[in-house]
């Protein structure tokens, strides 16, 4: 098999890996990076999520070798301190709870605070709800969101 | 006989406390645990326990795995309380699995708090008690004219020493049995919200739950199960399958499941998605013959014609049968639940290495002591032999309490003598259970002319978790969880019409007070409108001798603003339960948004006793509420012996966009603690039903919910 490399968290990273491998297999088990989860593999869920130049995709069915010279943002890439707004508005508003959900949520919200800075009520809806959290942990993301604009404009 | 602390554990430990206190507990005979430390010289095991260093640091070992309900803000908080250290001073570690030192370390039933909240404050207690002691000694002056602040012993002098500085001297008393704690009056650290530990790495990735583990020389394995329960496996097209590269071995696995033997056939690959792929070429062929004849259809007609036995009694008082055969009007509803999947985020998965040495587990689990024993049995191995390593949980509500997934792990490993991370699909942990039970409640009753419930019949016809196998057709207690006994009604009988199926069951979040309230306190409702009589009214009406539910029932009325009447537009219902024995009423406020129905506002009102944190608390209520809620709108279909309802294309679980606004009080108490992470479940089926009867003069007695139910 031909090596694949990618461009992940901003280092270029090579793995041996089947064309057809999803690009969340190669995150988490050839690069360690197993803060992107695996719970549906039909981009259902939406616990894979990543960044792809910025715009959040699902992971879990997207081959690697559809991915070319794309960036790849995991949650790890985030922020180097876990200090990025999202992420200090999530522990502010004490959202998580198992937490499997969580790295996908924020990568959501993450990509909508990006291209929107002041989005609408239902324009986080249309963002957010495609992230399953079973925990139930939305009313809490909603509030979140919300900090996290506030937390970004500061 | 206590048992010992091995002595490499010990002298880690110690390495780690040099010079440090190290308090816990030891079970006595008696069940009330006592206080201990290492100092002993025969005290060799502390069971629960924590260290203070002498950088003043407080490590507490929390035994509790922790699923996101808490434990890592609740456990601390406690022994801070009582040692009367900032709660920012206090690490928690999570422990290793070991019953015989912990007691049971399963996570069901909303007992963590429940159960250690004795024991850490006796623990916080104890060694508050002998530093200041040490400081008393070191000064020359009574004991009893020292006191705490904040990690240091003060005395009235001025004079002043942090416990770092005296954990030397106080590890060489011995720890008090019983030590004197707190009134609960003074408490400053137990009731007020605190941050959890373990969120943080929860928003970077960093995290590690059981799939995230990664062990030198495992290999990946993943499992085709027979979509239709107890299939057996024909035949299967290994060779195929074995063209994919990476793909190593196809093997035929078992697990047990409440006693029945499930099969399946496993890919075991250098890489999960070549495991992945081959799954889906085996062309496993099954032998499903006699088991495909179930279906909802059938399960409810079945459920029906049971309904007219008279079951056995789980719970009387009075005479329902001579108030139902002289005369009066006898109301009568049935309401009816489908199974449920448990759905944890984290598909099931588990890594085992098994080796003639022995054998280690790796992976996220409600019952680590559960999984020890298993091993233990399986492969005949002794207690030291068996290494069990949990991680956080992406999930359990009860599916994590099973031990059948690492079964199949196991013997893969044993098999192969490599260790194997196996990793389930979701349409695998959709469709093969254990699930939620599906029931029929058949609710009976007969108002007297004034208005009051004079008799109440409540028949539940469903499968029991703890009674699946075996020849006893009797129905046990279990099978009324969630139903409100303490309502003031003179002859009550409930009832129970147990079923027997090759369906698997179990625990899910809430167990039967996830099911029998929404029949419960929808009928009760529905005996209001009958009697013309206020819903909150009726039932305080039926409740006032209780003083607890009273009380609840009065905050309640303060905080939903009850007595205001409802807004133009909308509809209210509301519903009690007690679960875990936590109280708590609930309404849900709902109007039409673009022609549907939805909740838009849910206030509870909760007595859990001492609160310890209510953030935690409010973050249960709210979790529990959603995937209630979840369950109104989905649930299960079964067809020709199988689930349709394989992956989040045809189940749809509740998303973002169908959240309510949630208004949570929680009521002041100092009564022991009670259990939090089911609260709220059990009251949202019905309280909508109830308000959307109120909205719409309908009244939905069967879940899941249709679109004509909530238009």
């Amino acid at each position: 098999m031909p090596a694949i490399t990618l461009v992940v968290n901003g280092e270029r990273r090579t793995a041996d890996v089947a064309p057809d491998m999803p690009l969340l297999w190669v995150l988490r088990d050839y690069f360690g990076l197993t803060g992107t989860k695996f719970s549906c593999g039909i981009a259902q869920c939406g616990s894979c999520t990543v960044h792809l130049d910025g715009m959040p995709v699902r992971s879990c069915n997207l081959p690697v070798s559809a991915v070319g010279g794309k960036s790849v943002t995991t949650i790890e890439g985030l922020s180097v301190n876990g200090d990025h707004p999202v992420q200090r508005a999530w522990v502010e508003e004490q959202v998580p709870q198992c937490g499997f959900c969580q790295s996908g949520q924020i990568m959501a919200a993450a990509a909508l605070l990006k291209k929107n800075s002041t989005p609408s009520e239902k324009e986080i809806a249309d963002a957010m709800s495609p992230i399953l959290c079973r925990c139930g942990t939305y009313p809490r993301i909603r509030k979140a969101v919300q900090r996290a604009i506030t937390l970004a404009k500061s | 006989m206590t048992p010992q602390l091995k002595r490499r554990e010990f002298l880690t430990l110690s390495a780690a406390a040099t010079g440090g206190l190290m308090i816990g507990v030891l079970p006595s005979a008696t069940g009330e645990a006592t206080v201990t430390n290492l100092a002993d010289e025969n005290g060799g095991l502390l069971n629960q326990f924590i260290m203070i260093g002498i950088d003043n640091k407080v490590v507490l070992f929390n035994h509790r795995p922790e699923m996101g309900q808490g434990t890592f803000a609740s456990m601390p908080m406690i022994l801070a309380e009582e040692l009367d250290v900032e709660i920012s001073k206090v690490e928690v570690r999570q422990s290793d699995a070991d019953d015989e030192r912990y007691g049971s370390q399963n996570v069901v039933g909303s007992r963590s708090v429940q159960t250690e909240y004795s024991n850490l404050r006796k623990m916080g207690a104890a060694a508050r008690h002998m530093l200041i002691t040490a400081a008393a000694a070191k000064w020359g002056v009574p004991a009893g004219e020292c006191t705490t602040e904040k990690g240091e012993v003060t005395h009235g002098s001025g004079m002043r020493l942090g416990y770092g500085e005296l954990v030397a001297e106080a590890a060489k008393l011995k720890a008090p049995e019983n030590p004197t704690l707190k009134d609960p009056s003074t408490f400053t650290i137990i009731g007020k919200s605190i941050r959890r530990q373990d969120i943080p790495s929860k928003t970077t990735g960093k995290a590690v739950y059981g799939m995230d583990v990664q062990v030198p020389g495992m290999k990946y394995a993943t499992i085709e199960h027979c979509p239709v329960w107890l299939g057996k496996v024909v035949k299967y097209d290994s060779a195929t399958a074995l063209k994919i590269p990476g793909v190593t071995h196809v093997e035929k696995t078992t697990r047990t499941v409440w006693g029945r033997t499930v099969e399946g056939v496993a890919v075991i690959a250098d890489n999960f998605w070549a495991a992945l792929k081959a799954k889906k070429i085996l062309r496993v062929e099954w032998d499903t013959v006699g088991l495909e004849s179930i279906s909802t259809e059938t399960l409810k007609k079945k459920f029906m014609d049971e309904s007219s036995r008279p079951g056995d009694v789980l719970h009387g008082q009075g005479d329902t049968e001579k108030v139902f055969t002289g005369g009066a009007e006898i109301i009568e509803a049935r309401y009816e639940l489908p199974y449920q999947a448990h759905v944890p985020m984290e598909p099931m998965n588990a890594i085992v290495n098994v080796s003639e040495s022995g054998a280690e587990f790796w992976g996220s689990t409600q019952n680590p002591n559960g999984i020890r024993s298993f091993l233990m049995r399986k492969y005949n191995l002794k207690k030291d032999q068996v290494k069990i390593n949990y991680t956080f949980m992406g999930g359990g509500f009860g599916r994590r309490s099973m031990t059948d997934v690492v079964e199949e792990a196991a013997d893969l490993s044993s098999l192969l003598k490599v260790p194997i991370k196996l990793i389930w699909t979701r349409e695998e942990d959709q469709t093969q259970g254990p699930f939620r039970n599906c029931s029929l409640n058949v609710c009976r009753a007969v108002l007297t002319r004034d208005g009051t419930v004079e008799a109440l019949e409540h028949k539940i016809v469903a499968q029991e978790i703890q009674n699946q196998g075996g020849d006893e057709m009797k129905a046990g207690r279990q099978l009324m969880g969630g139903v409100t006994t303490a309502y003031a009604i003179p002859n009550v009988s409930i009832r129970g019409v147990l079923q027997k199926l090759h369906i698997p069951i179990s625990y899910w979040r809430a167990v039967y007070h996830s099911t029998n309230p929404f029949a419960h306190e929808s009928f009760i409702d529905e005996l209001a409108i009958k009697a013309g009589k206020d819903s909150l009214s009726f039932r305080q009406a039926m409740l006032k001798d209780h003083a607890r539910w009273s009380n609840v029932l009065g905050e309640f009325e303060r905080v939903s603003g009850w007595r205001a009447g409802k807004k133009p537009g909308t509809g209210r219902g509301m519903a009690i339960c007690e679960r875990s024995g936590a109280h708590f009423a609930m309404q849900v406020e709902v109007r039409r948004e673009n022609g549907r129905i939805v909740p838009v506002r849910v206030v509870t009102a909760i007595d859990v006793g001492t609160c310890i944190n209510p953030d935690t608390v409010m973050a249960q209520v709210e979790g529990s509420v959603m995937m209630g809620l979840g369950a109104v709108y989905a649930g299960l279909t079964v067809n020709k012996g199988r689930i349709v309802e394989q992956n989040f294309d045809k189940y749809q679980m509740i998303r973002f966009n169908q959240t309510p606004e949630f208004v949570t009080h929680i009521v002041a108490s100092s009564a022991a603690p009670d259990g939090a992470g089911e609260a709220g479940l059990p009251t949202i089926a019905p309280a909508f039903a109830n308000a959307i009867y109120d909205l719409t003069g309908r009244r939905v007695r069967k879940l899941p919910m249709t679109t004509a139910d909530l238009t």
